[in-house]
């Protein structure tokens, strides 16, 4: 005798019970290689994951930059970063020594590169100054 | 308002943390202070040194700088409170700084004192200390053969503990191929091998179907180290070539000393976790004299209730919460089975059949721990 709760019979289907026999097996293969030591490194790992997440999104400064670093302009600047740091870390090697001196100062200020960068430098200082200034002036308010 | 939390403990540390999230806002406009002061600058797992005594973990593995489990809005000193003065809302501590408070949370802890038993010290094994628990796996090691006895004295903390060593001392002869040669016997003070009944209906089968050996109404009178022989009370003695003590525990001396409890446990109002006679002042972990057991859960629960009602003090100016006994422990049923014990003050635990996923689960927590003592778990 069935309950209208039970499936009946033959909605089960030999293929059916076969792929719960296969996922007890993998199961029981996991369950089979597992060790204490695996346990300890993976529960190890996940806790301080969980530290670090917890850390992180807590952190209003990060969380900040991570808004910032959503816009387009953004990861242009970014991207153009990466690209540097590639570059510049190529070229750097297969430079002569800097000779020193006001003579080579004005060498290299007179290429037009060394001066945009000096300009994205000086806009960042510009930019980072007042911030700092508005936050220590606003308190509490500052941080959105 | 000013918080002080006495006590780096399980209990302290996460009642410090909780607080510490829930009151972000209040710390960082300074309408609120949170400081916590502690005996030390390292922070134990003290459900870890079972294992150091089988060789599971070594010791290292139990500790973490207190700093590194703060929020860093937590004004930390590693100074501990030598006096209370409850009437005067304040504190002061062994370098003689005195902390006025507010509200005051006292989660000191217990130690153990072995002295209580003449004999206990010099005679028998534990590991409720990181050295105690070098030493007795060194004995185990070195053990080819013989009785074995296990004797509890009371109070103690970690109630399950009894147990969790006789079924760790059954799995580590086993392994060793030497379980034949060893007699291993346990002793209870009570008229049942465990103090929680349905604990005690299923530890039975198992330490029937293991071959141990059980004398309940044991309690530990002396030891004689010479003569090897452990005698109770009840005028009762066992011989043993090993012998293995859960020690009497008490609370914190500076407890006693202040006259805040006898035996260093404090009279705790069970729901609201206040001492009692003092709204202000919150008691928690193994500091109270409740009917639950001494153990980490205890205290993450109670500190848990503790700072979400102080927080609500501090936002809406009363409390929201109860304390309802809950605690939940694991029981390591042998070196790869293990089950757990959930109960509050209404509800007792039902244990279900050890498992090795349970086990695992367990060895999870060991590594977790530190994320539950940071306040995330």
């Amino acid at each position: 005798m069935t309950t209208q709760n039970e499936p009946p019979l033959n909605a089960i289907s030999n293929e059916d019970l076969q792929r719960l026999v296969e996922v007890a097996q993998l199961i029981t293969s996991a369950r089979d290689a597992m060790s204490d030591d695996i346990v300890n490194r993976l529960s190890w790992a996940l806790s301080e994951g969980l530290i670090l997440l917890d850390r992180v999104t807590r952190n209003e400064g990060l969380m900040r930059l991570m808004q910032v670093l959503e816009k387009r302009e953004s990861q242009f600047l970014l991207a153009a970063y990466a690209e540097a740091i590639d570059a510049a870390g190529k070229e750097i090697p297969t430079l002569p020594p800097a000779v020193g001196g006001l003579g080579c100062i004005l060498r290299v200020m007179r290429d037009p590169g060394v001066l945009e960068g000096v300009r994205l430098f000086s806009l960042f200082g510009k930019h980072l100054s007042h911030s700092m200034r508005e936050q220590h002036r606003k308190g509490e308010e500052a941080i959105p | 308002m000013r918080i002080v939390v006495v006590g780096g403990g399980t209990g302290g540390t996460i009642v410090a943390n909780n607080l510490s999230r829930r009151l972000v806002g209040e710390i960082r406009a300074r309408k609120v202070r949170l400081t916590l002061l502690s005996a030390s600058d390292k922070h134990m797992y003290q459900p870890g040194l079972l294992y150091v005594a089988f060789g599971q973990m070594s010791p290292d593995q139990l500790y973490r700088e207190q700093a590194s489990l703060l929020e860093s809005n937590i004004d930390f000193h590693v100074d501990p409170v030598v006096e209370f003065k409850l009437d005067e809302n304040r504190v002061r501590t062994q370098s003689g700084k005195v902390h006025e408070y507010d509200v005051l949370v006292i989660a000191t802890g217990s130690r153990i004192v072995p002295e209580l038993v003449p004999g206990m010290r010099e005679g028998a094994e534990t590991f409720y200390s990181e050295a105690g628990a070098v030493k007795m796996f060194k004995r185990l090691r070195e053990f080819e053969g013989g009785n074995v006895a296990v004797v509890v004295g009371v109070p103690h903390k970690c109630p399950i503990a009894p147990v969790e060593v006789i079924f760790s001392l059954h799995d580590y002869f086993k392994a060793r191929g030497i379980r034949d040669k060893v007699h291993i016997k346990y002793h209870y003070p009570i008229g049942r091998i465990h103090t929680i009944e349905n604990v005690a209906k299923w530890a039975k089968p198992e330490f029937d179907r293991m071959g141990i050996e059980y004398e309940t109404l044991f309690n530990v009178k002396e030891i004689d180290p010479v003569n090897r022989v452990v005698r109770s009370e009840e005028d009762t003695e066992t011989h043993y070539d090993l012998l293995i003590a859960i020690p009497p525990h008490r609370g914190m001396e500076v407890v006693e000393k202040n006259g805040l409890g006898e035996g260093g446990w404090i009279p705790t109002d069970r729901y609201k976790l206040t001492m009692n006679g003092h709204d202000n002042v919150y008691v928690l972990g193994d500091t109270t004299n409740l009917p639950v057991s001494k153990t980490g859960s205890a205290a993450h629960f109670e500190a848990e209730v503790v700072a979400e009602n102080i927080a609500s003090i501090v936002k809406i100016g009363a409390p929201v919460r109860d304390y309802d006994g809950k605690v939940y422990c694991f029981i390591e049923a042998g070196h790869d089975r293990a089950t757990y014990a959930m109960f509050n003050y209404q509800i007792p635990p039902d244990l279900k059949p050890a498992s090795k996923p349970m086990h695992w689960f367990k060895m999870a927590y060991n590594q977790m721990y530190w994320t539950s003592v940071r306040g995330l778990l």
